[in-house]
């Protein structure tokens, strides 16, 4: 089979293939469906368009993403800004480590009844909740990424008395960046967990209530449609992750590759 | 042996000041939580004291129904685990040992991973409703792709040589898979255990907090809807001791396995979310 | 100029203590430069990062132009063995050499002015843009020798530092060193594990012994000034020298020590 495709076309074929596949047997399988619970996929695509596509769909859309920004950018600054000086001294680490242990293994779904007691069910719980959540990775690998810093690099910095924050400008977070990253991009799923739970559980509006109501009112396409919406969200945002990551870590790319080759 | 004694000395205090650090963290974290609600600076109402919250762990451990809703996220969380990494490790090695496989279900993979489980919450509801099933299927689905990703990574990396040599002396697949794929994949496959037991466990609880299934999930939402504000926060904090342990369990078992692996990198070891 | 005075480092580890240098005094005069020979595990790199401020001695004193060296001093700059991971694969190889050159307080003008020299000082053209790990070994450590230079240091350590590249880009490397130590009027202090380098490069070669390292003999080295591969390697003084030198080492790795004062 590989023979007959020239590349490009090729490697798009074999993209799209399975999920064109999977698509096209959704849609044959589903097409007469009387099931209550699973609509035929052409419905379901049709109430789609007319849901999300729509003016309604905007107040419903925009808050969730904007909870879900804030607690990301929020939990990315921290993570980093507590990291940093973790990271650099044992002695930090070795008193802080069991207690962050802990506070990382508590499911942070489990606080949005907590955090309802202090803020009630408005944006600032989900906010923190997110925050809470999404903190933990990027903690954890910027700890990581400090502690890996390369010595050598480390006693050219001391020898050419580079200034503590020109120090962390130059050195320390290029050089932890690539760990920093990955922090960032297994804290992105997290986000838009919390952001749909703690919608689920307490809210006026965004995508994680809507879901909830269409379920409540047994709204089934719409419902199916949102899942849709909110996978397409997580594929669209770690797109966007990828792009801005290709940019940052290019520097990082191209020596990896230089070492694989050299 | 002077000598000698001195060396385990030296080592025993280093490791012990290391503890007796972790401890003060710990104290010290007790502490604030004990001192911040008793001066006010934030309601006992809303964080009752450290004491408080203990006395209230210690009397619930004396109720059935604690040791009822423990077992029931345990329940969940194994089961859910368990058949991630047997449908892992299954589809992962059948998926991996096949470029032609490999290539195809790619892009599907890549698009279903960022899916977020608890986006079938609705579907679960309705199908199950707040019975266990409804937890085993967002436990599942998020924990499979955990291990399916770290499968795929060990089946890619069995060395070529290994597989030539195998079939060049005649070994049929199955004992390929037994004698050159699997050893190598068991590492991959140890911390893909290890983070999915984590995401399993998030998983189950988070069900449990939003489906309402029986469980610690379940208990924390309710005692906050009742107003029993030290119980919750008891509650909250069994989850977490079982998430360490949980956490610190499957490393130590990971690095147990990895330990008869010298080969195997070991820069995923640390940072597993 | 820089003077090392009865230097002892031990390392004190919880399991063991190793005394690396027991008793090491020298001094350099200005505009010398002397090279440092030694078996494998003299403690040669200890001693380098000793007098670069970088390590605190157990004992003993470093004095760079009449001020003791308690942390890296302004007037010194290091040139490390592992060229590709002391410089910065974040940045261009332009921003590599300005880096250090940003605190030192000096107007932009100036700043490029020196980059711009140091790096045609080192022969390297036209890579102002590209990036470390693009480059080949040895354009890679005359980059941290372009960086050094355009410190504008009194005193240039460098530690081993074509201990890694292939035996041409070293010759080529070392007669880089000779012309812009000859330019720049620059002490070098230049550690070596390789004795011929040694000889053909220094002024002075400080044989060092076998860890707790002493000093076995300071070897005057009397050829001409004027050095090239060729010639100079070719030289009976140079074959002498080089005997005196080799036959020192082998003594030092049986064990052997200078009677001490």
């Amino acid at each position: 089979m590989k023979a007959l495709l020239p590349p490009r076309p090729r490697r798009i074929a074999v993209a799209f293939g399975l999920p064109a596949a999977l698509i096209a047997g959704w849609w044959i399988t589903s097409a007469d469906s009387q099931s209550f619970y699973f609509p035929p996929l052409q419905t379901i695509l049709h109430t789609f368009g007319k849901l999300w596509f729509s003016s309604k769909a905007l107040p419903n859309i925009v808050p969730s993403l904007w909870r879900f920004s804030v607690g990301y950018l929020a939990a990315a600054f921290l993570g980093i800004a507590i990291g940093v000086p973790v990271g650099a001294s044992r002695n930090l680490r070795n008193v802080l480590e069991p207690v962050l242990e802990f506070l990382r293994a508590i499911p942070p779904p489990v606080l949005v009844p907590v955090l309802i007691l202090f803020t009630g069910i408005g944006n600032e719980m989900k906010a923190l909740v997110i925050v809470f959540g999404c903190i933990w990775p990027v903690l954890l690998n910027t700890v990581a990424g400090v502690r890996s810093l390369d010595e050598v690099l480390a006693e050219t910095v001391r020898s050419y008395r580079i200034g503590r924050l020109s120090r962390l400008q130059h050195f320390v977070l290029p050089g932890a960046s690539p760990q920093i990253f990955t922090g960032l991009r297994q804290a992105l799923p997290i986000g838009i967990i919390l952001m749909v739970v703690s919608e689920m559980f307490a809210a006026s509006d965004g995508i994680g209530f809507s879901l909830v109501q269409y379920q409540r009112t047994f709204a089934i396409p719409e419902m199916w449609s949102g899942i849709i919406l909110l996978g397409i969200i997580g594929i669209v945002l770690s797109l966007i992750f990828r792009a801005i990551e290709a940019r940052l870590l290019g520097w990082y790319h191209g020596l990896r590759q230089s070492q694989r080759a050299g | 042996m002077p000598a000698a004694t001195a060396k385990v000395r030296a080592k025993t205090s280093a490791r012990t000041i290391v503890w007796l650090q972790g401890l003060a963290g710990l104290a010290g974290f007790a502490a604030l939580l004990e001192v911040v609600p008793r001066s006010g600076l934030i309601s006992p109402l809303y964080l009752p004291p450290f004491s408080t919250i203990m006395a209230a762990l210690f009397k619930e451990t004396t109720t059935a129904e604690f040791w009822t809703a423990l077992s029931d996220t345990l329940e969940a969380w194994a089961l859910g685990l368990a058949i991630s990494v047997v449908a892992g490790v299954v589809i992962g090695i059948g998926i991996g040992s096949s470029h032609v496989l490999r290539a195809l279900t790619h892009s599907t993979i890549e698009f279903l991973r960022p899916i977020p489980s608890v986006a079938l919450i609705p579907l679960a509801v309705l199908l199950f409703g707040s019975q266990i099933q409804s937890t085993l299927v967002l436990v599942v689905y998020a924990s499979f792709w955990q291990v399916l990703i770290q499968v795929l990574y060990g089946v890619q990396d069995v060395d070529p040589v290994a597989r030539e040599t195998a079939r060049s002396y005649g070994l049929g697949a199955w004992a390929q898979i037994r004698y050159v794929t699997w050893p190598t994949t068991l590492p991959y496959l140890m911390t893909g255990i290890r983070l999915a037991a984590a995401v399993a466990l998030i998983l189950a609880i988070t069900s449990e907090v939003a489906i309402d299934t029986q469980g610690l999930g379940k208990e924390i939402s309710d005692t906050e809807s009742g107003g029993a504000v030290p119980i919750m926060y008891a509650y909250v904090i069994v989850a977490g001791i079982i998430g360490v342990i949980v956490n610190v369990g499957a490393r130590a078992l990971e690095r147990r396995v990895l330990a008869w692996h010298p080969s195997v990198r070991l820069d995923t070891a640390e940072t597993g979310a | 100029m820089l003077e090392v005075k009865s230097l002892r480092k031990v390392y004190e580890d919880t399991s063991r203590t190793v005394e690396a240098i027991r008793d090491v005094s020298f001094s350099v005069g200005q505009g010398q430069l002397v090279c440092i020979v030694g078996p494998s595990g003299a403690g040669k790199t200890t001693l380098l990062k000793c007098i670069a401020g970088l390590l605190a001695p157990s004992s003993g004193d470093i004095i760079l132009e009449g001020q003791r060296v308690v942390e890296p001093p302004p007037a010194m700059a290091v040139v490390f063995q592992e060229y590709g991971r002391s410089l910065f694969p974040w940045m261009s190889v332009h921003d590599n050499v300005a880096l250090p050159l940003k605190h030192k307080k000096i107007d932009t003008a100036r700043r490029e002015a020196l980059v711009r020299n140091a790096l045609s000082a080192v022969d390297l053209k036209g890579v102002e843009a590209a990036y470390p790990w693009q480059l080949s070994g040895g354009m890679q450590q005359r980059v941290a020798i372009a960086r050094a230079v355009a410190y504008e240091p009194h005193v240039l350590l460098m530690d081993e530092p074509f201990a890694a590249v292939d035996a041409q880009t070293r010759a080529d490397l070392e007669d880089l060193i000779r012309v812009l130590w000859h330019r720049l009027r620059v002490t070098v202090l230049f550690v070596t594990h390789d004795i011929d380098e040694s000889v053909y490069l220094g002024q002075r070669v400080l044989v060092m012994s076998h860890a707790p390292t002493v000093i076995m003999e300071d070897v005057e080295i009397d050829l001409p000034d004027e050095r090239t591969q060729l010639e100079t390697r070719s030289m009976n003084r140079f074959g002498e020298l080089r005997k005196h030198i080799y036959s020192k080492i082998q003594l030092a790795k049986q064990g052997w020590r200078p009677p001490s004062e």
